[in-house]
């Protein structure tokens, strides 16, 4: 505290930690955990083994208690650069006698698998924190916002809880074939997701793809009212049973079609039907939207250049969760006109938005954790880049990163999606 | 007398690997041991089973003693010391009880002890507490299958390791790390998981040591199959509690102090140089360094060589060792001991 007990306002800074300046010396003052740690217990009185034993018995837990401190995923977990969060603090909380399954630390892993990377012990929170997250669920230990979603997917087949007959609105007015009117075999089977079908901004990337699909002859189709969500996010968030059950109606409706693949602007999808559905027998050709377009760029007419600095947001389940880095970046370079530039953290380093393994719908519970969100700590990455767009590729990170430049007064910052700035070239 | 045979002294581990070398390559020993059994301290301090293979001590020791004992080649001399030694490489006489033996070169395979944990610096209570145990004397009742809190009989529910005892410590004047005692720690806690599934066990460390496959032969499956839990931040004090023992330290990875009940404290020892290794080092006069090793002082692509010409050594007398580098350092001295003979014959 400053000598002479004038008091300034407090402003806190990325780390969690609260800075105040003197009056004499103008010296900045560091008041962070010191201050708070009177209050707690500092003693360990003791370490358990019931927790490893429980979690370990899980299917997908055996990986939590393989850890050896050495703490190399602290310094990559994206909740930690925002919190106090990582693998090996997890193990640190089991060991120390911690229930997970009722505590608020099972909900804050975004799954976005940079800690596993990293891990030279392989202890796999993809694994161990679905496992954990299925407890809970069955506990009815969920957080309320995680279940009103919950029942949306399972009332409704989508999280936004929307009227699963406007699955198709978006497309109103575009030349875009539904397979339940025109069955017929169809080369590429799209499966929108919900955030392209139903969000606002989503739509709009949508109607963007159906335009340039279209002009590059692409012989495509999408299940309309039909299409129910993938779900993945679900899955990983702690709800197996409704993934498997969306996932039968899913497979259902996709046998009575014929198709040669599969393409989604979802990575989250793509991700479970690439790595998820053959677990369970069902296989398919899939491809995340930009691999389905980035072999065809040669047969683009481009109609304008576009004056932008763009820097591009890897999605986890594009790039670390399915090793894909490069296609986006293509149709980016495709562009006539267009600059990039890259921020420190990405491709297999890439910052997570805070969207996946159910974070999309935790907001709440993640900011009594969190100094700020994931994705406004991406939002000043990218700023600082001297971008002017923010590129993404997965329908949940426009909303998110659109709300989170308004929120650190980064209003300048355009977040785009790829598909939306190559109809921008294409037909503006 | 100008010969080629060679003597060995010491029949553990190093000892008899070097005896049985040197027989197998055609050249006569005698091998010389001060108790009165062959197998060394894994004989001697009840080890139950081997690192990294948890192979039983009597089995893998007992096959090495029979290649000694079947080979003609080889004189085992029991309850036997060495008093004096005369002469020089190539010609050695040297006393054993009322015995003058004649030999080319001399191996020194006189091993280690354990650390006298009653010499530690932090109040660990070996002496004071009955359930504060050293990793031999856990080995000991390992081998009955009987692992048992010696205050009262009872097997221990919680049962710590605790690492560094004696090792690593400039005040106690070991600076060295010793090498074994993670592994056998961890070794320790398997079986002990093994046989007693209810019994928590606990291994408080400063930094794990597990060089090379040691890691995941015996580190992971302790941690990852047998639910060992390992805490980083060393022990300070034991502390009789209730009946129990109340063990106090720093958990670094927290940066907050712990105290914790336990009913069995193991304290994991290292090594020092054995009373054989000091007084052998001394009667032949190579040098040891500070701590009481002999020096190999061609290291490090010669690992046995000591100073004195005809003189080498080898196992646990030239500092802390496993049985790898017992039986490794071994052959290289029996080579040696044989080679270092015949270039000085065809040198004339």
């Amino acid at each position: 505290m400053p000598i002479g007990g004038k008091k300034q306002p407090p402003e806190a800074n990325e780390f969690e930690s609260v800075v105040v300046h003197s009056t004499i010396s103008g010296r900045p003052w560091q008041l962070d955990g010191h201050w708070n740690r009177m209050f707690e217990q500092r003693v360990i009185w003791d370490y358990d083994t019931e927790g490893f034993e429980q979690i370990s018995a899980l299917d997908g837990g055996e990986s939590l208690e393989w850890c050896y401190r050495c703490g190399k995923c602290i310094p990559v977990c994206p909740v930690d650069l925002v919190g106090n969060y990582g693998p090996m603090r997890l193990h640190q909380l089991v060991q120390q006698g911690q229930d997970l399954f009722a505590s608020d630390q099972a909900w804050l892993c975004t799954t976005c698998m940079n800690c596993l990377r990293v891990c030279p012990k392989e202890v796999n929170l993809i694994k161990v924190m679905p496992a954990v997250r299925e407890v809970a669920v069955t506990n009815g230990n969920v957080p309320a916002e995680l279940q009103d979603v919950f029942e949306k997917s399972f009332r409704y087949g989508n999280a936004l809880g929307q009227n699963p007959k406007r699955r198709a609105a978006w497309a109103k007015g575009l030349d875009v074939r539904q397979l339940p009117d025109d069955p017929a075999p169809v080369d590429v089977l799209m499966i929108v997701e919900d955030y392209w079908s139903y969000h606002p901004r989503g739509q709009e990337a949508a109607r963007a793809f159906a335009q340039i699909a279209n002009a590059l002859g692409v012989d495509w189709a999408i299940l309309g009212a039909e299409e129910k969500t993938i779900g993945d996010s679900q899955r990983l968030a702690g709800e197996k049973g409704l993934f498997e059950s969306l996932m039968e109606d899913n497979v259902a409706t996709l046998d009575r079609y014929e198709f040669a693949r599969i393409v989604t602007p979802d990575p989250h999808g793509y991700n479970a039907l690439r790595n998820v559905y053959p677990t369970y027998g069902h296989n398919y050709e899939v491809l995340h939207y930009t691999q389905l377009l980035a072999p065809l760029i040669d047969r683009i007419e481009w109609n304008r250049s576009l004056d932008y600095k763009v820097t591009f947001h890897d999605p986890c389940y594009l790039g670390r969760h399915n090793g894909e880095y490069d296609a986006p970046r293509r149709l980016l370079e495709s562009i006539p006109g267009l600059t990039m530039t890259e921020m420190a953290r990405c491709r297999e380093n890439g910052y997570c938005c805070g969207g996946g393994g159910g974070g999309m719908w935790l907001d709440g519970l993640t900011a009594n954790h969190t100094t700020e969100r994931l994705s406004e700590r991406r939002v000043r990455e990218a700023v600082e880049t001297g971008a002017d767009v923010l590129a993404v590729c997965c329908p949940y990170e426009v909303s998110r990163f659109e709300d989170a430049a308004k929120s650190t007064g980064n209003d300048q910052l355009k977040v785009l999606d790829i598909v939306e700035m190559m109809a921008e070239a294409m037909f503006a | 007398m100008v010969t080629n045979s060679v003597v060995v002294i010491g029949g553990g581990p190093a000892g008899l690997e070097a005896a049985a070398s040197v027989a197998e390559l055609g050249t006569s020993v005698v091998l010389v041991e001060r108790r009165g059994f062959l197998g060394g301290t894994p004989i001697a301090e009840n080890y139950a089973n081997l690192t990294p293979h948890m192979e039983s001590a009597e089995v893998a020791m007992g096959r090495l003693i029979e290649r000694v004992t079947s080979n003609p080649l080889i004189d085992v001399r029991l309850e036997a010391e060495v008093s004096a030694c005369r002469g020089a490489a190539g010609a050695f006489t040297i006393t054993v009880g009322d015995q003058q033996i004649d030999a080319g070169s001399v191996i020194l395979a006189t091993g280690f002890q354990h650390f006298d944990p009653g010499a530690e610096t932090q109040m660990y209570g070996y002496y004071e507490h009955p359930d504060v145990i050293a990793l031999q004397d856990l080995e000991a009742m390992l081998k009955t299958h009987d692992v048992v809190r010696p205050s009262n009989g009872e097997p221990p529910k919680r049962l710590c390791f605790v690492q560094c005892v004696g090792s690593r410590d400039r005040q106690i004047g070991n600076e060295y790390c010793s090498k074994v005692c993670c592994g056998v720690a961890s070794k320790e806690a398997i079986e002990v998981r093994q046989l007693l599934p209810d019994c928590k066990v606990f291994i408080f460390y400063i930094d794990m040591r597990m060089y090379g496959y040691w890691e995941n032969q015996i580190y992971w499956p302790a941690q990852e199959q047998h639910h060992v839990q390992y805490i980083k931040g060393i022990i300070t004090e034991v502390l009789a509690k209730d009946g129990r023992l109340l063990v106090r330290g720093e958990d670094t990875t927290m940066g907050r102090p712990m105290e914790v009940l336990m009913d069995m404290v193991v304290l994991s020892v290292g090594m020092e140089p054995s009373a054989g290794t000091r007084s052998m080092a001394q009667l032949f006069g190579v040098q040891q360094n500070k701590y009481g090793f002999i020096d190999s002082v061609r290291a490090p692509l010669d690992t046995v060589t000591t100073s004195v010409p005809g003189i080498y050594s080898c196992g646990a007398a030239l500092g802390p060792a496993d049985l790898e580098d017992c039986a490794s350092s071994a052959a290289a001295a029996a080579v040696k001991s044989i080679t270092s003979q015949r270039l000085r014959v065809s040198a004339g």
